[in-house]
């Protein structure tokens, strides 16, 4: 029983939260001020956990301790100016070149060695506390917060402009706010929007409860959310609330290749659930729904394709933008 | 004999009142609709279904999830019994054996993808917690025994350190996972739930629990004698070797079948045995069957708790038998002239 206690809780906190995803956030507000005593071209930026951070005037050398960042700094035209990822990080996959370090706990010294001009940090699932063991080391640290799809877009603005690729990174979020509009407008030809569960866990029930973000992602896919009411950051639902609520569509964060039949198998009782006796049960890639990065525009155009298939003639979508070096 | 019967006849109807009322609570499902299905049940044919989800919800999610925590709450409780009395401490508790880290460890490292599923998906993990628990205290067992004695102390001590090595391979294993999503189910299992029960699992729990109950009570005298040492139990002609192994035995089997079940669930197993004790004192013709009662009715109103507190979630069953039972038992050890043994 007790050998719970045992494992560090600061890392089951981390784990967590690393595909909890977005929570609150402050609004960032980035400023270019020339600063006299720090030098003229020294530029003082306001992160997202109300930090003011100073930088160099151009920033060369850059690393990121979160997957979502790494793919941010991609899709906002300075992947070549990263030189260094977590272990976690596998896409896009030019990462796959560059030096990993671990993040769980965060490898410090092999971050110091890498000699960044500055670290970025995800706010919601980094530790706060890390901003100190850098600053103490001299490495300029920022800390981003994401919770909608919007605000991922305007933290794409936000990174080419500190990265010096303002142009390059405005038009990708200028595309993806394009995408976003055509995807609602078609969703929103939809005569019915289905009710749908998200489920993140196959056996144990985990799903998003009232502040999450997929509830807008489902709406924007033209379905409507059937967790939306829990009051919890991330329930454990009861096998009853889905008998009850009778959700048409299910979808899953259980891989691709999942195979829909094991959810009947966990939960045998479900047969009588639309979805399931419909064949609705849709499973798919968890880095596409539950990481904050612009590829969640992939996850919900997928969603969108299972939940109104009509609405979707049979042609591919392209893929998200991604940086052409 | 007469306030015995009366207690436990009692505890019996509380028993029977509180399925009702379990079955009945949770979510929206109209009270006659609830009778309506265990009468369509309980008297083949006599009367129709009506509506198909309340039948899943009553008699395939809540009638099962019901009798495994009775089965399992009895179980603890009087293995409880049965440690307590084992070992004479009042520490004792069903998982002081290392049965319930073995099996932790087992089904972590099965959760995890180390161990490949032998039967089918849902049986898979029962039958990894089961193996690691059997593991675990057959380590302990041999290292305990010397020829035909089992020497109690190193029972203990071999207990605990197997606790500990179960438990680092359970943290190692939590720890090297690359799977959050997993990791997050096996805390969950970890803590003991009953939200995945179906009728497949009972037969098993069912069995050895019964077969359990009905040893102990047969024991009751052996059990009383072997409390004022192996000395004095083995001069009133008591077998207390065999009796000993035996206990052993019964230990692991039920703890290993029910932990496999649902969790390793904690606090039950060593509250109920001193809580019974403060009432009817330490004999266990009183203590077994009421013991079994007590465990039963508490474990299936803390799932009651689990399943209801917050509405369409589930809480793990292990927080609340801590939480309810842990401040019940304080206050009942500090009220009451309570003596162990």
């Amino acid at each position: 029983m007790f050998f719970v206690l045992s494992i560090p809780p600061l890392y089951h906190t981390l784990k967590r939260t690393l595909f909890l995803t977005f929570l609150f956030g402050a609004v960032v507000a980035t400023g270019c001020t020339g600063n006299p005593e720090a030098g003229a071209f020294t530029r003082s930026v306001t992160d997202d956990l109300g930090r003011t951070v100073l930088l160099p005037p151009s920033v060369e050398r850059v690393v990121t301790i979160a997957p979502n960042l790494t793919e941010i700094v991609f899709v906002a035209g300075a992947g070549h100016k990263l030189v260094g990822v977590t272990t976690a990080d596998d896409y896009p996959p030019a990462v796959d070149s560059l030096p990993h370090f671990g993040a769980l706990p965060l490898d410090f010294e092999a971050i110091a060695v890498l000699k960044p001009d500055l670290v970025l940090a995800n706010a919601n699932i980094n530790n706060p506390r890390d901003a100190e063991t850098f600053d103490a080391l001299d490495l300029p640290i920022l800390f981003f917060s994401f919770q909608t799809l919007d605000e991922i877009f305007q933290r794409v603005r936000t990174i080419g402009d500190l990265l010096g690729t303002a142009s390059h990174a405005a038009a990708a979020a200028d595309s993806l706010e394009a995408a976003v509009a055509a995807l609602r407008q078609t969703t929103d030809r939809a005569e019915e929007r289905p009710l749908t569960l998200f489920l993140i866990d196959d056996e144990t029930l985990f799903a998003f409860g009232s502040e999450s973000y997929m509830h807008a992602l489902i709406d924007l896919a033209g379905g409507r959310s059937a967790t939306a009411e829990i009051e919890a950051v991330r329930p454990i639902l009861n096998e009853e609330y889905v008998l009850t609520r009778k959700p048409e569509v299910i979808f899953g964060s259980f891989g691709e290749d999942y195979d829909p039949a094991r959810l009947l198998e966990h939960h045998p009782t479900w047969d009588i659930v639309p979805a399931v006796r419909d064949g609705r049960i849709y499973s798919l890639n968890p880095d596409l729904v539950l990481r904050p990065t612009p590829r969640l525009l992939e996850g919900v155009r997928q969603m969108a394709r299972r939940l109104h298939p009509a609405l979707f003639p049979t042609t591919e979508t392209p893929p998200a933008p991604t940086e052409t070096p | 004999m007469r306030t015995l019967l009366l207690t436990v006849g009692g505890l019996l109807a509380l028993l029977l009142f509180s399925v009702g009322a379990a079955l009945a609570v949770g979510s929206e499902v109209a009270l006659g609709e609830v009778y309506r299905v265990l009468w369509h049940h309980l008297t083949p044919g006599a009367l129709p279904l009506l509506d198909e989800t309340a039948d899943r919800i009553v008699w395939q999610l809540r009638m099962p999830r019901v009798l495994l925590a009775l089965l399992v709450g009895g179980g603890l409780s009087i293995i409880g019994v049965a440690m307590q009395t084992l070992v004479r401490n009042p520490l004792a508790e069903p998982y002081i054996l290392g049965i319930s880290s073995g099996a932790s460890a087992g089904a972590a490292l099965f959760y995890l993808g180390f161990l490949p599923p032998l039967l089918s998906q849902t049986l898979s993990l029962p039958l990894a917690a089961f193996i690691g628990g059997l593991l675990s205290i057959t380590v302990v067992y041999l290292v305990a025994r010397t020829g035909s004695r089992v020497s109690v102390a190193r029972l203990l001590l071999a207990g605990v350190a197997m606790s500990s090595f179960m438990a680092a391979i359970t943290a190692f294993v939590t720890y090297a996972s690359p799977n959050p999503q997993k990791l997050q189910a096996v805390l969950f299992w970890l803590l003991g739930s009953f939200s995945s029960t179906h009728w497949d699992l009972l037969p098993l729990p069912a069995i050895v629990t019964g077969v359990g109950l009905l040893l102990m009570i047969g024991l009751a005298r052996p059990l009383d004698a072997m409390l004022m040492g192996d000395e004095p139990a083995h001069s009133l002609g008591v077998p207390v070797e065999a009796t000993k192994r035996l206990l052993i035995v019964l230990a692991a089997l039920v703890t290993g079948i029910l932990v496999a079940s649902s969790g390793a669930i904690g606090f039950v197993g060593l509250i109920v045995p001193h809580a019974v004790r403060t009432v009817v004192g330490v004999t266990h013709r009183r203590l077994v069957p009421l013991s079994f009662l007590a465990g039963a009715l508490f474990l299936l109103w803390a799932d009651v708790a689990s399943r209801v507190l917050l509405p369409g979630e589930e809480l793990p069953v292990g927080v609340i038998t801590a939480f309810c039972g842990v401040p019940f038992f304080l206050v009942l050890l500090r009220r009451s002239e309570y003596g162990f043994g």
